[in-house]
């Protein structure tokens, strides 16, 4: 009895120490964390470490490696050997800026449309919002069906017992074309996710903001310029970085609409990853080199946007 | 202000009643004598698609995957939401942090490693595949989503029940997750959701029908380059119910919820 008293107090200034080190509740706290740490870890962390050691790699599926050191991004940089890399990063560019700039105008008009009171206006929320809860390879094939170039699809029905033209439109075959209407259904299917964004954002905007705006003459615009835009600021830079990263990384539209033809017209960097990683040769390092080469421009997005979700979260 | 919702109207509608008109027309109706509107209704296109395609199985294999991933999402989740939004401990803001940026790492830089993996673990060809690859964009979401309703709850509630001498998994349990389960069933239905729409990592990881979820199965439908169109009309109807189903079940939370998410507490 005597000796334990000296090495239990040890052991208590052991255990007091280490809660001062690693905080109050360390033990409880990493226990509960484990599950999600080794998912993070795992299943995010290593597979994107792995893909950076894969682009300095010549490797197919299931054969070993072969070091080739920069050659990967010589050869994508460089543009050689039918590469379609730069053709890639125009394409994500314009399709990415486009549809961003269409579901900000499409999304902000639906938001202050629902923002009015008007008879039927839970419905019409309930109805306007429904593309963003079908699935969206559903939706892809949903237009596909409707752009077929023959005399079957909707688009060319309509357009033909309208008169406006007397030949087919190929709205996805015609390489002048076929961008734009991919964009369309993305525009289509990720309007509802930024009207949602912005409604909520109105409806946080004080209507005293509103009264003392109109008391001082403002008329309305004005008062959209002055009021409901810095109001909606947190809301828009949340949503425009979300949507930036979301839409850029999308494959299934250019997947099912276009397959990045005709001729590499639709051809997006997530799109050139899985043909040349996955279909056809599985070059899985040329493929982990095209998607981390997007990486630095995406990772400067995630920079800022988790900044600002975690200030408004706390 | 009328003339804009009606503009909307059409612009949202048009696309979902086509998918309904082609799905009750006949082939010849669809192929030969094109038309606005069916005139005549049939139910052919669903029963092939029930009994003459694999679509059951699809179904199936897409609510296995959908359920056990949200499942273990939303135990990781929770668990890993009290941590952060209640204890003390070293690297809490840093965990807080990893979850957000994991969140919005996209998936198309993670499928081509991810393939690796997947094939190293023998699950190639495997719902099982699916359903530990899907915790990739569930458990964070779910994480950071509980956090978020966590830090709403007063921890005098708790406090209470440690005195009695609860331990924090008994107070998780017993005293915040009654209180929370309308939100964490919201965070719930998104998730599956989430996983019920997942494409690419199924289109990569998945090659043989019996083990295609719904999303990779529809494209199985497409013979050649022949698409008939009547069956995956009908097939791409049934297949977006459960996630329309989820969206009516929840649409009262959809903007607040969406909004938590991402704007504010």
């Amino acid at each position: 009895m005597e000796s334990s008293a000296p090495s239990a107090g040890v052991a208590v200034r052991r255990r007091l120490s280490a809660r001062r080190a690693l905080g109050r509740d360390w033990a409880t706290a990493w226990l509960f964390l484990l599950p999600s740490t080794l998912v993070l870890v795992g299943l995010i962390a290593y597979p994107f470490l792995s893909a950076i050691v894969l682009t300095f790699q010549d490797k197919t599926v299931g054969s070993p490696g072969r070091w080739v050191g920069l050659q990967n991004y010589a050869d994508l940089l460089g543009g050689g050997a039918g590469s379609m890399f730069w053709q890639a990063v125009v394409n994500t560019v314009v399709y990415t800026l486009v549809a961003i700039v269409g579901k900000f105008i499409l999304g902000m008009a639906q938001a202050l449309l629902l923002h009015e009171s008007f008879p039927g206006r839970m419905v019409m929320r309930g109805i306007f919002f429904l593309p963003w809860a079908i699935p969206s390879l559903i939706v892809a094939l949903t237009w596909k069906w409707i752009y077929a170039g023959t005399q079957v699809g909707l688009l060319n029905i309509v357009q033909i017992q309208l008169g406006l033209s007397r030949d087919l439109i190929q709205w996805l075959a015609n390489p002048d074309l076929a961008m734009w209407s991919v964009i369309a259904v993305v525009i289509w299917q990720g309007t509802p996710f930024w009207s949602m964004m912005f409604l909520a954002g109105l409806q946080a905007i004080s209507g005293e903001l509103y009264e003392a705006a109109s008391i001082d003459g403002a008329n309305v615009f004005q008062r959209f310029w002055h009021v409901t835009l810095p109001g909606l600021e947190n809301v828009v830079a949340i949503t425009f970085m979300l949507s930036t990263i979301w839409t850029a990384n999308g494959i299934n539209y250019v997947y099912i609409l276009t397959g990045g033809g005709p001729g590499g017209a639709t051809m997006t960097f997530p799109m050139l990853a899985y043909e040349v990683g996955i279909a056809g040769a599985q070059r899985l390092g040329e493929g982990a080199t095209i998607a981390l080469c997007f990486f630095p421009f995406f990772l400067v997005l995630i920079y800022f946007l988790s900044r600002r979700m975690l200030a408004s979260n706390q | 202000m009328a003339g804009g919702i009606l503009v909307f109207l059409v612009w949202t509608l048009v696309p979902v009643y086509w998918i309904l008109a082609t799905s009750l027309k006949t082939d010849l109706a669809i192929y030969r004598e094109p038309s606005l509107i069916p005139k005549q209704i049939t139910l052919e296109h669903y029963r092939r698609t029930l009994f003459e395609t694999p679509f059951l199985t699809f179904m199936r294999n897409s609510v296995e995957v959908a359920v056990v991933t949200t499942a273990l999402a939303m135990v990781f989740g929770t668990l890993a939401a009290y941590a952060i939004s209640r204890l003390q401990f070293r690297g809490r803001q840093w965990m807080a942090r990893a979850v957000v940026i994991t969140y919005l790492v996209p998936g198309s830089l993670l499928f081509i490693p991810m393939f690796q993996v997947v094939h190293q673990l023998g699950l190639i060809d495997n719902v099982v595949g699916l359903m530990v690859t899907y915790l990739t964009f569930t458990v964070p979401f779910a994480t950071w989503m509980v956090t978020g309703y966590f830090r709403n709850i007063p921890v005098e509630l708790e406090e209470a029940a440690l005195v009695d001498g609860c331990t924090r998994l008994q107070a998780l349990l017993r005293v915040v997750l009654p209180i929370s389960l309308p939100a964490m069933a919201v965070v719930a239905l998104f998730a599956f959701t989430n996983s019920w729409n997942e494409f690419l990592y199924a289109l990569v990881f998945i090659g043989r029908d019996s083990q295609k979820t719904l999303t990779v199965g529809l494209i199985g439908l497409v013979r050649g380059d022949t698409f008939p169109w009547g069956p995956m009309m009908a097939a791409s109807l049934m297949g977006a119910l459960p996630p329309i189903l989820v969206y009516i079940i929840s649409q009262r939370w959809v903007v607040a919820g969406l909004s938590a998410g991402s704007v504010k507490g």
